[in-house]
């Protein structure tokens, strides 16, 4: 996570100097601020702030976000500058905004546990979790605000999605409405820190060499993080080689960082840090809420929302896929990297399904007939869509074959062997995005794939132009049949809409403000990572058999896009996606014990004949 | 060769000739729109620009050009004439004539018209007899002048100012080839080394080989239409070079499209279209200009240059080489190109401190000539060097071998490294997506080729002093192929350190630490390895020496950086794609074109190494 932080976070304010635009003279005198410790069940105390409006013709809802992140401005003087965001709209609706530090964590006593696993079964005041947190956060606040009309919702982003999560499990029955927004929820499975089990490293160093630092007592400031000596990540990740020498630059005191080497695989350990297992009897509405190109947590806002609807098919659970980066919803929702979307989808968001649902939910105000089951985004057709259900109702999951000559199709091969080859070298991987860069990109999840297709270890498959309009709604499912020469690999599957040579964007749209070749643009419409040795199981990998046709089978996170007529559908496979996603030594053991002699060239061969199909499954609605 | 058409447009109007009154031309000078006969009749469309003021005899000063001579038609008055302003408040008789064959020109325009040492009637004619009759023909006709003329030009019009000196009118006094075609086929415009610059000259053909039935103001029309958002996808689908002889392209309706598709080899057609081996005896001062970041014609200023030099020791000869592109030092404000800063104006240094004075001294007695042998722009450094010899006298030649771990060292090391060469994926010459040639790539940070797995990466160790090269570089590679041709691209790139600052108002992310920018880079087609007249098929496997020569540099390595080598066998799509199959590459079909595992080795017995031209200090 790159620490999402609301924008009116990333502006302190300081009440002495307010009053520069109308809108923070308004809330400066019509709230007024207030901090203050929580006792939780266990005596260990949270610090939490309170704005609340001076307003007292009506009672009010509050709004509770829990996070790690700290809720600064610290200090009854100091105002966050909440009129620089959409959540001035909340304010004029006199919310109580509420802001905690969670447990262990800036001003908050107690121990601080990484997506702290969810206890059902809470048997004394000493078995805490998030949900307790919360639960006695909320009881509290309700008994004690005096104004409250006994209503709380809670929202949150990223890091702070997990916690909204948690708190729909408190079961409190003052909180009615809950958004988790791009939620963490499966650090091995698909958010953040592994997806399919690769080690994302290169968010995950930048991010745990300062949070990661250890919290003895309450403080407001953790400090600076890890400075890497080369500013080109890719470069400084390569030099620095096998990842156990990142755990050796950072020293011993980032916790987390080494509990994950300590656990390889999806090890209970894991399970228990899995948001999705306590989405149970889910009592308050939810309102998911992630971005189609989220970096971070596109995987947990899709798949938190189908556990609730699966696990808690009683529960009054929606969710909004908008075509965003990790919290775009709050922010200009226009364009993304090269990609234009004709509206302000932000806008369109908060306007018109989150603020009405917090309105309906909290304050008895309005109605949400307008927020589907389902209301997704289309890229491609640039449309929203509201729908009864997700994946579509009407989706036929159709398979497209790898053919010769670099072709994909509905029509299976017809060649007796045949297979495409590449040599996939460690000292040479993939990069994830053109350009050098110091941090990750949040445009690559769109990026032009030109780039790598122009390498000699990417396999580049592309359909004929097509004739009409296929739209894709639901998860995409690579099927590979790999023979490696080694014991182990990662696969790495892009989904691709490749523009016509001729597409250029009308110059009335809104845009980046940069001038780029639009003509036969590869746009990322979803990649993925599977670590080949979990292909069987995540819990138990194993290692391939060496140049043995293999099915390395997995899922991508759900898609909603729409590829045009006159475009085509490109599917790209490789070995590496770097430094977004640590190197397989391509040797079947530990990768966090390997050493850099363990690192070695495979030669991979994806095989498309009668015998061996490589396939890839789309939903496509009908 | 178009691009300076561009570059001058371009930067026309803004720096110095911006101080001009935008009638200047029209206020001081006279118009004369003429044709001028020569000796086997045809006539050459010529303008004359003559000072109003009549208080003083005036030198000419002519550029001859197939790029139009134009404005036409003695109403018609440009903004600016000359090589530059200094030149123009002077006052010359400046002279634009449309070389035979182009434009308003009758006759039959040749590529690069071969020479003819031994003219035997009138109908032999060359650039040499037509510059001689139009030049006796000026000094007859045109009043006030001073019986002097001078000639400049760049890029083509550069050639045809060399091409005046072997049996130049004894008028003329002073001539400046300035980034001059000479050879086509070893490193200028159209092939280096024998290996074909596709992208430049597919563009250039496309409007410079359109064909006329007679004299033209107007060429119209391109040969066809073509506007790529993409060039590595547009000549990646194009496929072999013969696709460009297909309808919708060429379709054989340029004739030098066609010469260029017939002579793959340093056969006669490319022999005669060498100008240098008639710099003989040049006693005419010349100031021959050049640019090292010219992705045209570097190769043409340093040999027109050292040809001169070779062929009389008693010359009047002289070298300027800046940090430009293609015609740079004739515009507007280059103080920075490509992230470099240059510290000075380099263009009107050379304006002001050298063309001008050299003009003003040889064809009006004016000034003195004080301008060294060469007058060097050493990059890195960001200084002009003046030397009186070039190379510089006290350089040696130092050989760095390629080693093992991507290493390049003083000593000899062991092992061999090896990569496939795919025709299907040819390594980029420049980085991201461009609709036409980057015309920085002789200067881009090469990061996005050294994380390729098909181009291999030496690299000295952080250097504890300065470096400085000046003069030709060799690179000595023994290599083996698993195909019987493959291509061989050599780059010497400057890494900087990894805590060089960013600069200013970097674009989002970028990072100067860590950049490797490209000095000097070359190629090499293998076949020629032997001999550009007859190429020769590798033997699969078995290790062959291939060498090359890279352009002359002027740079110094700081100290705290490193020196890099890049060798990859593909650079596209500026050259066209080598089949890896030895052929005549333009008869290949996509079918011939193969991948190829090439091994690049360098232990003690056959060791790879580039011999780097290192001034003593």
């Amino acid at each position: 996570m790159q620490k999402f932080l609301p924008a009116f976070l990333l502006c302190l304010f300081s009440f002495s100097s307010y009053a520069q635009n109308s809108d923070s003279a308004w809330f400066v005198n019509n709230y007024t601020k207030l901090e203050n410790y929580i006792t939780m069940r266990d005596g260990i105390k949270l610090f939490t702030s309170f704005y609340i409006p001076k307003d007292n013709a009506e009672k009010h809802p509050f709004l509770l976000t829990r996070t790690p992140y700290s809720c600064a401005p610290y200090g009854e003087g100091k105002f966050g500058a909440i009129w620089n965001s959409y959540r001035m709209a909340y304010a004029k609706e006199n919310y109580i905004f509420v802001t905690q530090d969670v447990r262990g964590r800036y001003m908050s006593e107690g121990e601080f546990v990484d997506v702290r696993p969810f206890n059902k079964n809470k048997k004394t005041n000493k078995d805490i979790d998030e949900a307790s947190d919360t639960y006695d956060a909320i009881d509290w606040m309700v008994k004690n605000i005096p104004g409250n009309n006994s209503n709380v919702g809670v929202i949150g982003t990223s890091y702070p999605g997990f916690y909204s999560t948690e708190a729909a499990l408190s079961g409190h029955p003052a909180l009615k409405a809950v958004s988790p927004q791009a939620p963490v929820t499966d650090w091995f499975m698909g958010d953040d820190f592994h997806h399919k089990g690769a080690f994302f490293t290169l968010d995950g160093f930048s991010f745990y060499a300062v949070f990661g630092k250890p919290h003895p007592v309450p403080t407001k400031d953790y400090g600076k993080g890890f400075t890497t000596p080369v500013k080109d990540n890719y470069k400084f990740f390569l030099q620095t080689g096998a990842v156990k020498n990142l755990a050796a630059m950072i020293g011993d005191s980032i916790k987390f960082w080494h509990e994950m080497y300590e656990h390889p695989n999806y090890d209970e350990w894991w399970k228990v840090r899995n948001a999705r297992v306590g989405l149970y009897n889910i009592k308050p509405a939810m309102l998911w809420v992630g971005g189609l190109f989220d970096a971070e947590d596109c995987w947990g806002a899709w798949n938190s929302y189908k556990a609730a609807e699966f696990q808690s098919p009683q529960s009054n659970s929606k969710i909004v896929m908008g075509p965003w980066y990790h919290g775009q919803w709050s922010r200009e929702g226009s364009f993304l990297g090269n990609l234009r979307f004709e509206s302000n989808t932000a806008d369109y968001y908060q306007k018109n399904i989150e603020i009405p649902f917090f309105n309906y939910y909290l304050k008895n105000k309005g109605n949400v007939d307008a927020i589907a089951e389902a209301n997704i985004f289309f890229t491609g057709e640039n449309n929203w869509r509201k729908l009864s259900k997700w994946p579509a109702e009407n989706v036929e999951y159709k398979v497209l074959f790898m053919n010769a000559n670099h072709m994909l199709s509905f029509a299976k091969p017809t060649q007796q062997l045949s297979f495409d080859e590449y040599v996939s070298d460690p000292s040479h991987p993939v990069p994830y995005t053109e350009d050098v860069h110091n941090h990750r990109t949040r445009e690559y999840m769109t990026d032009d794939q030109r780039f790598a297709s122009r390498r000699t270890d990417v396999i580049t498959l592309e359909m004929d132009e097509l004739k009409e309009d296929i739209t894709v709604a639901g998860p995409v499912i690579a099927d590979l049949v790999a023979g490696i020469s080694a014991t182990d690999a990662d696969f790495v599957v892009k989904l691709i809409d490749v523009f016509p040579d001729d597409f250029e964007y009308a110059s009335n749209i809104t845009g980046n403000g940069k001038e780029y070749p639009m003509g036969g643009y590869q746009m990322l419409v979803r990649g993925e990572i599977m670590r080949g040795k979990f292909r069987n199981s995540f819990e138990k990998p194993e290692a391939f058999i060496p140049n043995k046709p293999t099915h390395v089978k997995f899922e991508l996170p759900d898609v909603a896009h729409t590829f045009k007529k006159g475009h085509r559908i490109m599917i790209q496979i490789q070995s590496s996606w770097f430094p977004l996603a640590d190197r397989n030594p391509q040797k079947f053991l530990d990768i966090y014990k390997a050493t850099d002699n363990d690192f070695q060239k495979a030669s991979i061969k994806i095989y498309h004949d009668t015998v061996n199909q490589t396939k890839f499954i789309l939903p496509v609605i009908k | 060769m178009k691009k300076i058409l561009l570059i001058v447009a371009v930067l026309m109007g803004i720096s110095s000739y911006a101080q001009l009154t935008k009638d200047f031309v029209k206020d001081n000078y006279i118009k004369i729109d003429t044709t001028i006969t020569m000796r086997d009749g045809v006539k050459l469309y010529t303008m004359i620009y003559a000072p109003k003021d009549v208080s003083e005899k005036y030198p000419f000063l002519m550029e001859r050009t197939p790029y139009a001579a134009g404005p036409y038609g003695d109403k018609n008055y440009p903004n600016r004439i000359g090589p530059d302003t200094n030149l123009l408040k002077e006052k010359y008789i400046f002279v634009y004539q449309d070389v035979r064959g182009r434009y308003m020109s009758e006759g039959i325009n040749l590529e690069v018209t071969p020479h003819i040492v031994d003219k035997k009637s009138k109908k032999d004619v060359d650039e040499s007899s037509d510059t001689y009759d139009t030049v006796d023909w000026l000094l007859k006709n045109i009043k006030n002048n001073n019986g002097r003329v001078g000639l400049y030009g760049i890029s083509y019009p550069g050639f045809y100012a060399t091409a005046c000196l072997p049996g130049a009118h004894p008028a003329i006094k002073a001539v400046s080839p300035q980034a001059p075609v000479t050879d086509e086929f070893m490193g200028d415009d159209v092939n280096h080394n024998g290996a074909f610059f596709l992208m430049d000259n597919f563009e250039f053909m496309n409007y410079f080989g359109k064909q006329r039935t007679g004299p033209v103001q107007d060429y119209e029309s391109e040969v066809f239409k073509l506007n790529p958002k993409d060039m590595y996808s547009f000549f990646l689908k194009l496929g072999p070079v013969k696709n460009t002889q297909s309808e919708k392209y060429f379709n054989h309706q340029s004739n030098i499209w066609d010469e260029y598709i017939q002579h793959d080899s340093y056969d006669d057609y490319w022999k005669a279209r060498n100008i240098r081996p008639h710099l003989k005896n040049i006693i005419i001062p010349t100031l021959v200009v050049g640019g090292w970041f010219d992705a045209e014609d570097l190769f043409g200023a340093l040999n027109t240059y050292s040809s001169i030099e070779a062929l009389n020791k008693q010359n009047n000869n002289r070298l300027v080489m800046g940090p430009w592109t293609h015609g740079a030092w004739a515009g507007g404000d280059w103080s920075r190109f490509a992230t470099q800063e240059f510290g000075s104006n380099t263009s009107n240094y050379f304006q002001d401190s050298l063309q001008t004075v050299f003009f003003n001294f040889y064809l009006k007695d004016k000034g003195q000539s004080k301008i060294a042998e060469a007058t060097v722009f050493e990059t890195g450094s960001n200084q002009w060097k003046k030397y009186d010899s070039w190379p510089p006298k006290n350089v040696i030649p130092t050989a760095y071998y390629f080693n093992a771990n991507n290493k390049l060292s003083l000593q000899k090391g062991n092992g061999a490294d090896e990569y496939i060469s795919d025709p299907a994926r040819p390594v980029p010459y420049t980085n991201g997506i461009w609709g036409r040639r980057n015309n920085e790539y002789m200067a881009e940070d090469q990061r996005f080729a050294a994380i390729r797995p098909d181009v291999l990466v030496y690299e000295t160790d952080i250097l504890s002093d300065d470096i400085t090269l000046s003069g030709k570089i060799m690179a000595d590679l023994q290599v083996s192929i698993s195909g019987t041709d493959a291509d061989f691209i050599v780059k010497l790139i400057d890494v900087l350190p990894d805590n060089e600052p960013n600069i200013k108002n970097p674009p989002k992310g970028f990072q100067m630490a860590g950049y490797q920018r490209l000095v000097r880079a070359e190629v090499m087609r293998g076949k020629f390895r032997n001999s550009f007249e007859k190429p020769e098929a590798f033997e699969p496997n078995k290790i062959s020496n291939v060498q090359l020569s890279l352009n002359d540099v002027a740079h110094t390595f700081k100290k705290g950086h490193k020196i890099m080598i890049q060798v990859q066998s593909s650079w596209f799509p500026l050259v066209d794609r080598n089949p890896q199959k030895f052929m005549r590459i333009p008869d290949a079909n996509e079918s011939d074109f193969q991948k190829a595992t090439i091994k690049i080795y360098h232990d003690a017995v056959n060791a790879s190494s580039i011999v780097l031209p290192v001034l003593n200090k």
